[in-house]
């Protein structure tokens, strides 16, 4: 017994020592390294050109595009484009590249190099690479100049600054299977040291970055997925990250007084949409789709379902995007009205049951149709609301056979870049074949004003006009309404400077801005 | 099949049954195997279908036009019929092509090898501390029946298996790391660590590899960052250890032959050690085996708490994404190591106890 009791202690004493050993060893390097936290996976995408989800935190730290947007001073940062003009029908855009830029694998950018990207983006055709539809083709004017044909008119500048499958690669380095290896050839500030399948992604400063490395910056970036919103929690209270990308509102609330954490309230460009079928009685008359849109409690809504963190939408684009505007008309909640509605529709009495679909696993959307379905429910209007897999939803509202379709749709929307056209062509552009104009709305006037407002420049006062214009055919129409614009939630280490939230590039912190004080 | 010697027809004759060679039992138990992993794969393939989902949309995105979402469910094979596609991922299976995660983008296979090392080291770890604390706390308990400390030992192993393994984890992490600040939160090393003193990967072990190349600092890290979670997943081993053990060990005891060997002198600690324990083990190696393909379930949530990069995280994950090839990869491995292990202990057994043959 004395024997292994001899043992038992030798081996407590290794395990203490080793501990010890272990963090005394942390502090061997003063390394300045930020933590960013994402509940999802860190690189469902490695491949620059297929991008559409979680990816877009780490990918625009390791790549750049043409332009960023900054949709708060409503202009174009110059990054691997240092300028562009667009032709008058908005089909030529040409942009000057920037001299000197090199990729992380030591090659040069040139304008080559950008046709070579977009193109395999289109050529591969994955995730958010229907952004870049409308080009028809890219010429290389010279070494550092690239002009693009389009084949009708796109904000191609907005396009160019898109968070997803805009990259800028080196062509050189751009084997899919070389990319899924956890291997990138961008020319952003950061590069990948190494990664730990898609969940954890350590990148390094890339020396050679073109806006150099004066001043204070961080050395590394580790993005970690952290599933567990408690355990996300406990890393910030505890020093152990800089950033977190989402928290319940809860855990917000709880976080607001914590010394070592900062909270970040922002505008997003997500909102939840109402898409009515048009197609179908009674919701192909007007009135009654607008009665329906009386009884939503707005205010309410936004109080119990989001706790007070977003706001009534007005139209169909969210507020802090181009194109959101207060003359835009908006529904509130008036029960009244929505009877006098209903009268006024043939439908005094109500008696209407609605199938209603929505996405399964959203608190926020759940309580949202609660509190709906109470008030339709005094009109004696029954909402069948489902929760309902994306999946299961889609195959019913895109089944063949309109018969099969749900009433009322509801989804969260938000744009590929910065452009409230998504928010219109997406959902209520004429579709033969319906994608996400799942109301089935179809207004040729409508379409027509879409078609014009492309060909204008991005967030000009004539867009702007246009947009506002396009918002109240459809409050008029009462095709589809938005019911609330989300706020972000940000959770962010104290200590942290640099950071500033940009709603066009969700859950992205632009690493080479910050520091830590 | 295991049959105890002593088996025995009245009159005293010995039971009809024939001792089967070594080899033939190991090829039998294998055959079977083989016929469970075949009913195991219908069946999670067969569910993995049902479940409404559309792997083709989750591949391309949240934006995915109808058009790309059509062109990936042929690339995917997914507008085949299932018996098809059940074919195609049996014969790709065989080929050691287990598909390509729908999340991660990366060949199942792959993942698997990634993952896996962390989910045994740490599993490894648990049963350690669970099998070392459980059997000794197991035989003291019998050896003082209704003692003090048979209450404590039969309300820790009670605890053991009772307590949900995520509320023991958050609870640890609330009073040992955010508490007292004794220990780390979440992760397998610190990330400074990793960029310090990184650990080359030659088995994927963190432990190992880093005992291997001499990286002491990143060995003791390991061991800082292991001793949560393991600790969390011990607990129930941990109690079923002692529980088990204390019931074979109180029927143990009350045999003449520890009554003998008591009366001619023989030291009490020898009497349980070598006498008791050796004859009451056979059932703790079942249920340490079996534990082992429980504790790869358990991990899903320990490790989706502790931010451990394991397997379990990366099921949790695939479940909740339905990811299909993913859970198919898990569910196969996890059909081969129950099979392997169950196999493993029943030889083990055939070698430690003299009453117990192989049939």
């Amino acid at each position: 017994m004395k024997r292994a009791s001899r043992l038992f202690l030798v081996q407590v004493l290794l395990v203490v020592l080793l501990g010890l050993l272990g963090v005394v060893g942390i502090g061997a390097e003063s390394l300045q390294v930020a933590v960013h936290l994402q509940a999802a996976e860190v690189v469902p995408y490695w491949d620059p050109s297929d991008g559409a989800s979680g990816e877009i935190a780490l990918m625009n730290n390791l790549y750049e595009t043409l332009l960023r947007y900054d949709p708060n001073t409503n202009e174009f940062v110059p990054l691997l484009a240092t300028s562009y003009e667009q032709s008058e029908d908005a089909k030529t855009w040409t942009f000057s590249i920037r001299r000197g830029v090199k990729f992380h694998t030591g090659n040069l950018l040139d304008a080559q190099a950008v046709k070579a990207s977009i193109e395999r983006t289109l050529e591969r055709d994955r995730g958010s690479a229907y952004i870049w539809y409308p080009v028809e083709s890219i010429e290389v004017v010279d070494d550092y100049t690239v002009r693009f044909h389009l084949s009708q008119p796109a904000p191609l500048d907005l396009i160019a600054a898109a968070g997803y499958c805009a990259y800028i690669f080196d062509p050189a380095f751009s084997d899919h299977d070389w990319f899924i290896a956890g291997n990138d050839s961008g020319t952003g500030p950061y590069t990948v040291e190494s990664s730990e399948g898609s969940e954890k992604v350590i990148t390094k400063k890339f020396d050679d970055y073109w806006m150099g490395w004066e001043g204070n910056h961080f050395d590394r970036v580790a993005f970690q997925t952290i599933p567990e919103a408690s355990t996300r929690r406990l890393m910030l209270e505890a020093g152990k990250a800089d950033f977190c990308e989402s928290l319940p509102p809860t855990d917000i609330e709880a976080l607001m007084t914590h010394p070592n954490v900062s909270i970040e309230v922002n505008p997003s460009f997500q909102n939840l949409v109402v898409l009515y079928n048009n197609q179908r009685a009674p919701l192909d008359n007007a009135l009654v789709r607008q009665a329906l849109s009386y009884l939503i409690p707005y205010d309410d809504v936004v109080d119990v379902a989001l706790g007070g963190y977003g706001r009534a939408s007005r139209g169909v684009v969210p507020y802090g995007l181009w194109g959101y505007s207060d003359r835009v008309e908006q529904f509130s909640y008036s029960p009244t009205v929505a009877q006098a509605l209903l009268a006024q529709a043939g439908y005094p009495n109500g008696g209407f049951k609605f199938l209603l679909t929505y996405p399964a696993g959203y608190e926020d959307i759940r309580k949202t149709v609660e509190l709906w379905k109470a008030s339709c429910a005094e009109l004696d209007i029954e909402l069948d609301a489902r929760a309902m897999p994306t999946a299961e939803r889609n195959a019913i509202a895109r089944s063949p056979d309109p018969e099969k379709r749900q009433d009322i749709y509801l989804l969260y929307w938000w744009p590929d870049y910065a452009n409230p056209d998504s928010f219109l062509s997406g959902m209520f552009y004429t579709q033969e074949r319906p994608a996400y104009n799942l109301g089935y709305y179809s207004n040729p006037d409508f379409d027509a004003l879409v078609d014009v407002a492309t060909t204008l420049p991005s967030a000009s006062s004539g867009a702007i006009a246009m947009m506002v214009e396009l918002q109240n055919i459809l409050q008029r129409d009462a095709a589809g309404i938005a019911v609330w614009d989300m706020e972000y939630l940000r959770a962010r280490s104290a200590s942290l400077r640099g950071y500033n939230d940009n709603a066009a590039y969700p859950n992205v912190v632009f690493w080479y801005d910050c520091y830590r004080e | 099949m295991l049959v105890r010697r002593s088996a025995r027809l009245p009159g005293g004759a010995p039971l009809q049954r024939e001792e089967t060679s070594l080899f033939t039992y190991i090829l039998r138990r294998l055959l079977v195997g083989l016929l469970s992993l075949v009913g195991a794969s219908m069946v999670a393939f067969m569910l993995t279908r049902i479940v409404p989902s559309d792997p083709a949309a989750m591949w391309m995105g949240p934006h995915a036009t109808p058009e790309q979402i059509e062109r990936t469910q042929v690339e995917l094979g997914l507008d085949q019929p299932i018996p098809v596609q059940y074919w195609r991922y049996i014969s790709g299976l065989l080929r050691g092509d287990w598909g390509t995660s729908i999340v991660t983008k990366h060949a199942v296979l792959r993942d698997l090898a990634t993952y896996l090392p962390a989910s045994i080291e740490l599993i490894i770890f648990g049963l350690l501390i669970g099998f070392s604390v459980g059997v000794p706390l197991g035989v003291l308990s019998a050896a003082k029946s209704d003692s003090a400390l048979d209450h404590v030992a039969r309300l820790v192993s009670i605890t053991g298996v009772a307590v949900p393994s995520f509320w023991l984890a958050m609870l640890l992490q609330l009073t040992l790391s955010k508490g007292a600040g004794l220990f780390p939160l979440t992760g397998r090393v610190d990330l400074l660590m990793e960029i310090t003193n990184p650990i080359h990967r030659i088995t994927g072990f963190a432990l190992l590899d880093s005992l291997f190349t001499g990286n002491f600092a990143a060995l003791g890290n390991a061991l800082w960052h292991i001793v949560l979670p393991a600790v969390t997943l011990a607990m129930y081993p941990l109690g079923l250890a002692t529980r088990m053990v204390r019931t074979t060990m109180l029927e143990v005891l009350s045999e003449d032959y520890i009554r003998t060997a008591r009366a001619s002198g023989i030291r009490e600690s020898r009497v349980l050690g070598k006498y008791a324990l050796r004859n009451a083990i056979g059932p703790v190696l079942t249920i340490m085996a079996l534990t082992f393909g429980y504790s790869l379930v358990s991990t899903f949530l320990i490790e989706s708490l502790f931010a451990w990069p394991g397997l379990g995280r990366y099921a949790a994950k695939a479940i909740v994404s339905v990811d299909y090839p993913a859970i198919m990869g898990v569910t196969m491995l996890v059909a081969v190591t129950y099979i392997v292990l169950n196999l493993l202990v029943d030889l083990a057994l055939a070698a430690l106890d003299p009453r117990v043959r192989l049939s």
